[in-house]
């Protein structure tokens, strides 16, 4: 599904922000990128969805050369592919349902199709009946959710989610992954940056830890260490 | 597809709304802009018209000598009445010394000293020569260049073409100081355009952001802002084809409102001109809203 072959990228002269990296991530795979702050996991998402192209390497996603994708193809490759933020990143002027149905509008699917998939999303990630409320008037476990409810609503082949339960509280944070892992039991092949080593711990899923740009581990049903 | 079209039209609003002051700052000066391009246009109009076209009140004098006989006067009289094309014979008149001294005390009222020069017997008199009204001012002036070179005792001819010159030389002027303002004006419209729509997309640079991760294209996310700069465009052009119209309106019936013989009367622009130019005035509110949103909205997708 995704595949990284000697990707290279770096911010300016000094900071590299990523070197030599490769690895394959199968259809379905869960995937936590872990390591400190500044060691490239967050790097890493955004070369999957073309916000950065690399130096050095290819990045394939879903079969394609992304590197050489033209600008314009860009938007259809983002279809497939769900991003969850630390930051949730929900529009504080839109209801919960608009906000997940801002996703399906603004890739032009029609009316009845928007009024089928969002409920349904937001039942799935548990908000059904909070349609109407504002992102202000949810806990930020509840706005994670919104913004996952978002990430998934078009079915995409992969979840991108960078820090998902950083800004949220152990318990919330257990309800989060627990969410993610049964969106990833429907084949989705999720990839999540993550400093959180104890949701690492009871996961235990496949771990690729980064050091300063540079991959150090690639584990099966791996810990955080 | 209609789904894409309320989106776009539900997005342009809504900024339009949220940026109301910036959005009437750039429409007024897309207006003011127009609307003095419009004036231009029409002013031209008007002086091409005086230019082009003779109607009533100019005279071309002819100052003869105080002592040409009445043989030489009649020579004269039958060489102007021969080009009755160029000439209105009937309004041809001839003022003799008496007259002449009447008129120069009428004419220099305010200037006793130079009256004090003049006698009946030294003051020239004067043929009057009305042009007839669709006479080209280079015919006139052959005609008349040939009165001084051709006829005896001719001291001078004042013709209009000495007007013909002041007027043409003040249309270079006034149109060389309306059109660069103009083209300031429209500038700025463009760049204050360019500003509202660069405000508008910072103001939801959260919402592209999302927008372009979900993979909304570029030309989807453009289209709103490019048509909230149009109808500033537009918008603008509309107010300014209304006061070009009603100024227009209101200087034409100012004009009918002088005596016929006041000079203004080709000043006034009728016929299809007027809509001509709101025509191109809309065109161009839209063509300056459309340029101005359009780069702002690529410089700032890159989000």
């Amino acid at each position: 599904m995704i595949r990284l072959e000697n990707v290279t990228k770096s911010y300016s002269t000094e900071v590299t922000a990523l070197q030599d990296a490769s690895f394959d991530v199968a259809k379905a795979e869960f995937v936590f990128l872990v390591g400190p702050s500044g060691s490239g996991k967050s790097t890493l998402l955004r070369l999957m969805n073309r916000q950065e192209k690399p130096e050095k390497g290819e990045v394939w996603v879903a079969g394609r050369n992304i590197n050489d994708m033209p600008d314009a193809k860009v938007p259809h490759l983002r279809r497939n592919i769900g991003n969850i933020f630390q930051d949730y990143k929900l529009l504080p002027n839109k209801t919960v349902f608009e906000n997940v149905a801002f996703a399906l509008e603004v890739i032009g699917r029609p009316k009845h199709v928007i009024r089928q998939q969002v409920p349904a999303v937001l039942d799935l990630v548990g908000l059904a009946g909070k349609q109407e409320r504002f992102p202000h008037q949810l806990s930020g476990g509840e706005q994670q959710r919104v913004s996952i409810a978002r990430a998934f609503v078009n079915r995409p082949l992969i979840l991108l989610a960078d820090e998902p339960t950083g800004n949220l509280d152990p318990t919330t944070g257990e309800g989060i992954m627990r969410l993610l892992d049964r969106i990833n039991k429907t084949g989705t092949t999720v990839v999540m940056a993550t400093h959180d080593q104890r949701i690492v711990n009871m996961m235990r899923k496949r771990v690729i830890q980064l050091d300063r740009g540079i991959i150090v581990r690639d584990q099966a049903r791996g810990v955080y260490e | 597809m209609f789904s894409r079209l309320s989106y776009t039209f539900r997005e342009m609003w809504a900024s339009l709304r949220r940026n109301f002051t910036l959005t009437a700052a750039a429409i007024i000066t897309a207006a003011v802009s127009l609307f003095i391009l419009g004036l231009t246009l029409l002013v031209l109009r008007g002086f091409d018209n005086q230019l082009s076209q003779w109607s009533g009140g100019v005279e071309i004098i002819v100052y003869v000598e105080n002592d040409a006989t009445p043989e030489q006067l009649q020579v004269i009289r039958d060489a102007i009445a021969s080009t009755p094309d160029v000439i209105d014979v009937d309004r041809l008149e001839y003022l003799d010394a008496e007259q002449s001294m009447e008129e120069a005390r009428r004419l220099f009222a305010g200037d006793p000293e130079t009256l004090g020069l003049l006698s009946v017997e030294n003051i020239p008199t004067q043929f009057k020569v009305v042009p007839q009204a669709d006479v080209s001012s280079e015919l006139l002036q052959t005609i008349t260049s040939q009165y001084k070179e051709d006829l005896p005792k001719v001291l001078r001819v004042a013709s209009p073409s000495k007007q013909i010159e002041v007027l043409d030389t003040l249309r270079g002027v006034v149109s060389f100081v309306l059109y660069l303002i103009t083209l300031i004006l429209l500038f700025s419209a463009v760049l204050l355009i360019w500003n509202t729509i660069r405000t508008a997309m910072f103001a939801r640079r959260r919402e592209i952001e999302v927008m372009k991760l979900v993979g909304a294209t570029n030309w989807f996310i453009r289209v709103p802002f490019m048509l909230e700069g149009l109808i500033q465009g537009l918008v603008g052009a509309l107010f300014a084809s209304g006061g070009v119209l009603t100024a227009n309106w209101y200087w034409t019936r100012t004009v009918q409102s002088f005596p016929p013989d006041s000079g203004f009367g080709a000043f006034v622009v009728t016929g299809n001109y007027p809509q001509w130019v709101v025509f191109w005035l809309v065109v161009l509110g839209m063509v300056v809203g459309a340029i101005g949103s359009g780069t702002a909205a690529s410089k700032f997708l890159d989000v």
